[in-house]
């Protein structure tokens, strides 16, 4: 199991991380999937995400 | 000190010091004297800056004596959640990360309180980046509970909560990205404001998520919080993401009382998708009962499930702070505290489609309590479900993430207005949240100010501080 979560954060850069910060990283993944549960996935495709780009002046 | 200047509110204070009734060195003075002999014990504070505070002070007490009174900040005291710029003190964000951080100019906020006259004490205390804490693995212990230092104060702005419970100074900054004004408004028995997305300058503060963060006053009065966003409140072309709306005058409606207001509640958030502790459902009961019989129209309205606003905004947040972290947490994981790491550590493998879903699901969301708004002048809810738990207590700590119900405010980014609510049976503070129209602060104001009036549970303050 350790290897295999070290592998994973290694996959994102992450090769500095203990035991200790692994197990952490295990469950900060777990509680992030609950929330992805619950993320819509059949989204109309022409609604539109939170942020415009605007090419010329500040957002309003 | 005096009781009485510990205790005194801002409005109350700037009226003295234009009548030249109290010197602005006096005050500091005796603040600086408080903090030096309490603070030991609740950690409000990172730094203190007395030699900075004493000069400020000296300064406004000359104009103020010379005829040039700027307004009500000019001679306050005032201090700021560590994440804040000011020019020439570290800004640390309570982390060992950022512990050599000398801001090299003020934050827009920064720059508008010096330019109102106001006198800085000193930086506060947060949960490390305002995401991980209470922790005792940082180079600052955590803040403590000035109603209860065994208790949780709240957080991420945890010394601005303690600090005003305490009687440090009359009004602090905090910000707020998934509730951290409110929360330690709700735990420390203060009024906490988290303004409309865009009405406060975000430059110069360090962001944790880009679209969800607000910077917003905290105080002990409604009044004294009307005050300090008229002084914060603007457009910043050096902020992305700063309105141009024109600022009111947030203190106009504050006498007019809620008769004929239409107030939604949103009872479901508390009732039904997270069951609230049974003493803050009656204190939100009571007060909801006290606006009807004060001849306001109170009706239940219905919202997405605050567990929807939760998975949105906690997913926004978890993939915009891992772009401001990524290279620290592959570089230097050992150097944040534990909390802190594991809350940031969430962003690192979500796809980009996940994050992209997410702000589209963030606009549905907010036009679904938009229509829910369209026939009431504000609504009413919980902040907290519970009030604060003990700080050695790990489970109730993780709880106190999920047990809130002011995530759905950041991702709608409406205002939410948090104010005392009475208090339990062990002495604890409860709490009530209002929530406006986009830029519709004043109304907030007005109705804390009416529930505040008839309620009187601003005056109370934590037994006497020991030393």
């Amino acid at each position: 199991m350790t290897k295999e979560r070290r592998d994973k954060a290694q996959a994102f850069g992450l090769d500095r991380l203990t035991d200790e910060h692994l197990a952490q990283f295990e469950r900060a993944i777990t509680a992030m999937e609950r929330h992805l549960q619950r993320l819509p996935r059949s989204v109309p495709p022409a609604q539109e995400p939170a942020h415009v780009y605007r090419a010329k002046g500040e957002a309003r | 000190m005096s009781g009485d200047l510990a205790y005194l509110g801002l409005a109350e204070a700037a009226e003295l010091i234009r009548a030249k009734k109290l010197s602005p060195v006096e005050y500091a003075s005796a603040l600086l004297a408080r903090i030096e002999r309490y603070d030991g014990k609740y950690n409000a504070f990172i730094a203190l800056t007395p030699e900075r505070a004493l000069s400020a002070a000296r300064v406004a007490e000359g104009e103020i004596a010379a005829g040039r009174w700027r307004g009500p900040f000019h001679g306050m005291p005032y201090a700021l959640k560590d994440i804040i710029d000011v020019e020439g003190i570290a800004t640390t964000a309570h982390s060992k990360i950022l512990i050599d951080n000398i801001a090299r100019r003020h934050a827009g906020v920064t720059e508008r309180l010096e330019a109102a006259g106001g006198v800085l004490l000193g930086k506060l205390s947060t949960h490390e980046f305002a995401i991980g804490g209470p922790s005792f693995d940082l180079p600052w212990p955590p803040a403590r509970n000035p109603w209860n230092r065994d208790h949780f104060c709240g957080g991420s702005s945890s010394g601005s909560g303690a600090g005003l419970a305490a009687g440090f100074f009359p009004a602090a900054l905090g910000t707020d990205t998934g509730g951290s004004i409110r929360n330690p408004a709700s735990m420390c028995g203060i009024t906490g404001m988290k303004p409309t997305y865009g009405r406060v300058s975000r430059r110069g503060v360090a962001p944790l998520a880009f679209s969800l963060d607000h910077i917003g006053p905290m105080t002990r009065t409604v009044r004294d919080n009307a005050l300090m966003l008229q002084v914060i409140a603007g457009h910043d072309p050096g902020d992305p993401g700063s309105a141009d709306e024109p600022v009111p005058d947030y203190g106009a409606m504050l006498s007019q009382g809620v008769r004929g207001l239409r107030i939604g509640v949103i009872r479901h958030f508390y009732t039904k998708d997270v069951a609230g502790d049974p003493e803050q459902v009656t204190a939100l009961d009571a007060a909801i009962n006290l606006l009807a019989e004060a001849g306001a129209e109170t009706r239940d309205i219905t919202l997405p499930a605050l567990q929807d606003f939760s998975a949105c905004g906690q997913i926004i947040l978890a993939a915009e702070a891992y772009a401001v972290h990524e290279q620290w947490l592959q570089e230097r994981p050992q150097d944040y505290g534990a909390r802190a790491r594991e809350r940031l550590l969430a962003g690192a493998t979500l796809r980009a489609v996940d994050y992209l879903q997410a702000v589209r699901w963030r606009l549905a969301l907010r036009d679904s309590v938009a229509a829910s708004f369209a026939n009431i002048d504000l609504a009413i809810t919980a902040s907290s479900m519970d009030p604060a738990c003990r700080i050695d207590d790990d489970a109730a700590l993780a709880a106190n993430y999920w047990r809130q119900a002011r995530m759905p405010f950041n991702v709608t980014g409406q205002p939410g207005l948090v104010i005392p609510a009475g208090f339990s049976k062990g002495g604890l503070p409860l709490s009530l949240q209002l929530v406006g129209h986009p830029f519709g602060e004043a109304m907030l104001y007005r109705v804390a100010q009416f529930y505040e009036d008839a309620t009187g549970w601003t005056n109370r303050h934590p037994p006497e501080l020991s030393d």
